[in-house]
């Protein structure tokens, strides 16, 4: 493909079947003149490019026909398919480096216009400095490309404080808008709240929620109870795996009927050091209450004489206990990943003479299921672990549409039981 | 309030048809009794029961290439519970590690994804061989036991898929002695029985009714999963969500607005060592009686009642049904163009002639490449003709559907130097999946130049998803109970009953010898010129892929 460098551009990049266009501005209205450009330059090479045999006979008939169509020369348009506009808020300069990292990762696969907001010191003067970067890729088989943009934006004093300001004239008309928050959101103020008045879905990550993690869940379960926006959480979606195991034990006829009978919960949470993040095992916790009709009778406190923590839960007559119970260890062992991972879940049901023992434990590199009636092994289960990273969870979530009820249910059972 | 009555749908919003469960319950068959209220809102909302999978013929080709690969796709993908067993069966004496060995290998070969030595392990541990003879009523009892013994060690409830992945010929008999043991038999507390059937059914329409007659002996129809490889494929079931779930293609989908519409699968391949086989049934009965009458009649047929198989299969039987049936030999003559691959040069090889291939008879007058034109009759596509066409070594691969749009009634612009292409719409099954849509746009100039552009959607450029393999699809649908991607017995009959009347026709011009009646083309070429006069006839040309 021949480089066509418009003067306003700074460079078209051709590498390895992608082609990429650059651009600077320092307003919003040259951001979208640059865009213009940028498309323009990507249409009129396309135009001078000379079509491949295969593009021309997609266009074309027989060539033994060929003279009756007296077409002169076949125009291909550039199709920009395009899913939605993700917009990407990070403060912090290595959150924004990991933002852009996973944009790039799902360019090819979710094309899509990404706008990703630097927000600096807001006592600063306003200021509005914008990297724009275009790139289509040739897919792997064939001669059709995919588009995507980038538009990174850093924006600095008054202009910081009106962020959907900013992004409401870079959207695409008519798409769904996400709104990803890799840090800990601030719920609740007001440049969040008017950013999540432009956007349709929402994407955060409980497990990066600090100390006051129980209030920022309670205000994510308010986003929800207010209807302002679909809420999509990674640090749930971490926990699909462990979900699905526990689950697959209950298919099993002897377990079928055995989920109304349970006894005692324990969730073994990695706690490398420092404070015990309990996020991840409430919303398990919350999941199990939700999917079961489960009350919450107590909320998790803690007992003199012992790290762990306490709740009770109410089916019916019946109480359910629930421990939350730390698991140390060194931070290189693969068991343990980060405080707040589950390391081990383990479900006590039945009634009478039947004892049965349902468990889902992190191994060295996968999860493994197993469930025991009164104490003879009867199920074991082995299941992949879990990604690491974010890039495969953010593609997940930009592929989910409608609302989570699961989630939103787990989510206001667990808000409960923490005590939020 | 304005008013008291409430209207059934509100303006401009869709009726949402009552959630039917997808999988049609009948009496007899065993449901699950408790459901799991763990599993709502998971990706694997939807496991089957664990089974075991029987599958005949377990040392031959498609059991390597294709069915074992999927098998372990989907124990890796996890829908495939973990007690779920593999008992494979053939002549051939294995023991069940030389089998594994063999599969092992032949997985890592053919599976889309690499192998993961530790699932396979886990898989493996429920691959299981049992030597034994098709026609022997005693191995079917030593089956049986097997079968029962597998219930036990692992779990499998009872729940069985024959998998016939045998030649044809050995169906009825091993039906038959199916039938005698009883292994198809369901009931409560039993489990269930489903047996899956690889094409071809039958040659023609008796030996097919015959088939089909033999299978109802043993089996009842909902029992019966005939696979079309064709159906399981993405971009065939992404064709009833691009008809139904669109508005906007419904209303011009019909004779007032559509020309005529083309179906193309076009093989690059030759018969590839199967000489033998190609010899018994040639590109009308090994493509253009299941693949192209399926793809035919789900591009044609009205919108089923429900999306469950037994809707959906009663409206594409329709469209077969109405597709004019009368076959005179003159008909014959001249809407059927029969071709036959002579030799020439393929992706810039010389290849052989047909007659040349290996188990061929060098006077053969075997079909390899079909060309026809059919109509719908009925009110939605009275006069608009279907255009179908297949063949082997032809210079590419491609399967697509190509809808082509009439003219503007008027033209305006009478003096722009060209006139532009009518619409098309072309929906590509493979390679690139994806839908082409070409219309007409002025040229940038000063003047009036009308010319088309096509817009081109590629699957792979909006999903992040990897499609499965048709087999996994299907397979998964079968052990699921979901027969909607299956053939049903009165279709594949009247699938046949278009076809069969076509090769009496040409069976009774090779007796006269009459040798004009099959058309040679050069390897590499789009078939032959007749068929380009099939088309040409009628004002109308092929297009070029």
């Amino acid at each position: 493909m021949a480089a066509i460098v418009t003067a306003s551009l700074e460079a078209t990049v051709v590498e390895g079947g992608a082609t990429r266009w650059q651009g600077r501005a320092s307003s919003i209205a040259e951001v979208e003149a640059q865009l213009t450009r940028i498309w323009t330059s990507a249409a009129e090479e396309v135009a001078h490019t000379p079509m491949s045999e295969a593009e021309r006979s997609r266009a074309m008939g027989d060539p033994r026909l060929a003279h009756m169509l007296d077409a002169p020369e076949d125009v291909r348009v550039r199709t920009r398919t395009s899913v939605l506009t993700l917009v990407v808020v990070a403060p912090r300069p290595e959150t924004t480096e990991r933002a852009i990292d996973a944009v790039n990762l799902l360019a090819g696969r979710h094309p899509s216009r990404a706008i990703i907001l630097s927000p600096g010191d807001p006592d600063g003067p306003p200021t509005l400095d914008a990297r724009i970067v275009a790139s289509c890729h040739v897919s792997g088989r064939g001669d059709s490309e995919t588009c995507t943009e980038q538009i990174h934006l850093r924006v600095g004093g008054e202009t910081a404080q009106h962020l959907s300001a900013v992004v409401a004239p870079l959207l695409i008309h008519d798409l769904p808008v996400v709104l990803w928050w890799p840090d800990e959101p601030p719920i609740g103020r007001r440049p969040f709240r008017e950013l999540l008045e432009t956007v349709d879905r929402l994407l955060v990550d409980s497990g990066s929620f600090g100390a006051d993690g129980s209030r920022r869940l309670a205000g994510l379960a308010a986003v929800i109870a207010e209807g302002d926006a679909v809420v999509h959480d990674i640090g749930w979606m971490r926990l699909t795996l462990w979900r699905e195991l526990l689950a697959g034990l209950f298919d099993h006829p002897l377990l079928q009927r055995e989920t109304g009978r349970c006894k005692a919960i324990r969730i073994h949470i990695a706690r490398p050091s420092g404070d015990f993040r309990t996020i991840k095992g409430a919303l398990f916790v919350g999941w199990l209450a939700g999917q079961l009709d489960w009350e919450i009778a107590q909320p998790l406190a803690s007992k003199s004489g012992s790290d762990s923590l306490f709740a009770t839960l109410r089916e019916g007559k019946h109480d359910i206990r629930v421990e939350f119970r730390p698991a140390t260890g060194t931070a290189g062992e693969a068991s343990v990943r980060s405080a707040g991972s589950l390391t081990r879940v383990e479900l006590e049901l039945g009634r009478g003479t039947s004892a049965i023992r349902a468990v889902v434990t992190r191994q060295q590199d996968h999860l493994l299921a197993t469930a025991e009636w009164n104490g003879a092994p009867i199920i074991r289960r082995p299941g992949r672990l879990e990604a690491f990273g974010e890039a495969p969870y953010l593609g997940e979530a930009l592929d989910l549409t409608g609302q989570d009820r699961v989630f939103e249910r787990a989510l206001a059972r667990a808000t409960r039981l923490i005590g939020g | 309030m304005k008013s008291t009555t409430r209207p059934l749908t509100a303006p401009g919003t869709t009726r949402v048809v009552a959630p039917r469960r997808a999988v049609a319950r009948r009496p007899g068959t065993r449901e699950q009794t408790v459901e799991n209220p763990l599993r709502a809102g998971l990706r694997l909302e939807r496991v089957p029961d664990p089974c075991t999978i029987v599958i005949f013929g377990a040392t031959g080709d498609l059991t390597h290439r294709k069915i074992l690969p999927a098998l372990y796709n989907l124990r890796r993908a996890g829908l495939l519970p973990p007690e779920s067993t593999v008992l494979a069966f053939a002549r051939r004496n294995y023991s069940d590690e030389q089998y594994r060995v063999e599969m092992k290998d032949a997985v890592g070969r053919f599976s889309r994804v690499p192998l993961e030595p530790a699932i396979w392990d886990d898989f493996a541990a429920g691959l299981h061989y049992l030597q034994g003879e098709f026609g022997s009523v005693s191995s079917y009892r030593a089956l049986e036991e097997r079968l029962q013994s597998i219930d036990v060690a692992r779990g499998t409830r009872g729940n069985r898929l024959f998998y016939l992945a045998t030649p044809p010929s050995a169906y009825a008999e091993i039906v038959t002695n199916i039938g005698k043991v009883g292994l198809q038999k369901e009931g409560k507390g039993q489990g269930w029985a489903r047996m899956v059937i690889e094409k071809p059914f039958g040659h023609d329409l008796d030996s097919a009714r015959q088939l089909n007659a033999e299978l109802d002996r043993v089996l009842a129809e909902r029992q019966v999963y005939r696979i079309d490889h064709y159906l399981g494929k993405e971009t065939v079931r992404n064709l009833l969500v691009f008809r139904f779930a669109n508005g906007i293609f419904e209303p011009i989908w019909n004779r007032r607005y559509v020309d005529h519409v083309q179906i193309t699968v076009a093989e690059d391949l030759g018969v590839e060592g199967r000489g033998s086989f190609y010899e018994e049934a040639g590109a009308s009965r090994d493509i253009v009686q299941n693949h192209m009458l399926q793809l035919l009649s789900l591009v044609a047929m009205e919108p089923p009642i429900a999306f469950e198989a037994d809707a959906l299969r009663d409206e594409k039987v329709r469209v077969l049904h109405a597709v004019d049936p009368d076959w005179t030999e003159e008909r014959v003559r001249q809407d059927v163009v029969r071709g036959q691959y002579a030799a020439g040069w393929v992706a810039g090889k010389e290849v052989p002639g047909y007659r040349e291939e290996d188990e061929v008879d060098p006077d053969s007058s075997r079909d390899t490449f079909v060309a026809l034109k059919l109509e719908v009759q009925n009110w939605r596509w009275a006069d608009v003709p279907f255009y179908l066409r297949t063949g082997k070594r032809l210079p590419k691969r491609a399967t697509e559907i190509a809808v082509r749009f009439k003219r503007p009634p008027l033209m305006l612009f009478r003096d722009a130097p060209s006139e532009p292409e009518p619409n098309l719409l072309a929906l590509r099954i493979q390679p690139d999946e994806g839908i082409l849509l070409r219309f007409a746009s002025k040229v940038p100039e000063l003047g009036l130049d009308v010319r088309s552009v096509n817009m081109d959607f590629t699957y792979g450029s909006s999903f992040s998803r990897e499609a499965p393999e048709a087999y996994e699809t299907l397979i998964l649908d079968a052990m699921l109970g979901d027969a909607s991607l299956f053939t049903r017995s009165d279709e594949v009959e009247a699938a046949w009953g278009i076809v069969t009347p076509m090769n009496e026709t040409w069976a009774d011009w090779d007796d006269r010898n009459e040798l004009d009646t099959l058309h040679f083309y050069e390897a590499g070429s789009w078939g032959p010129e007749a068929s380009d006069r099939l088309v040409e006839r009628d004002g109308r040309r092929w297009r070029r892929l």
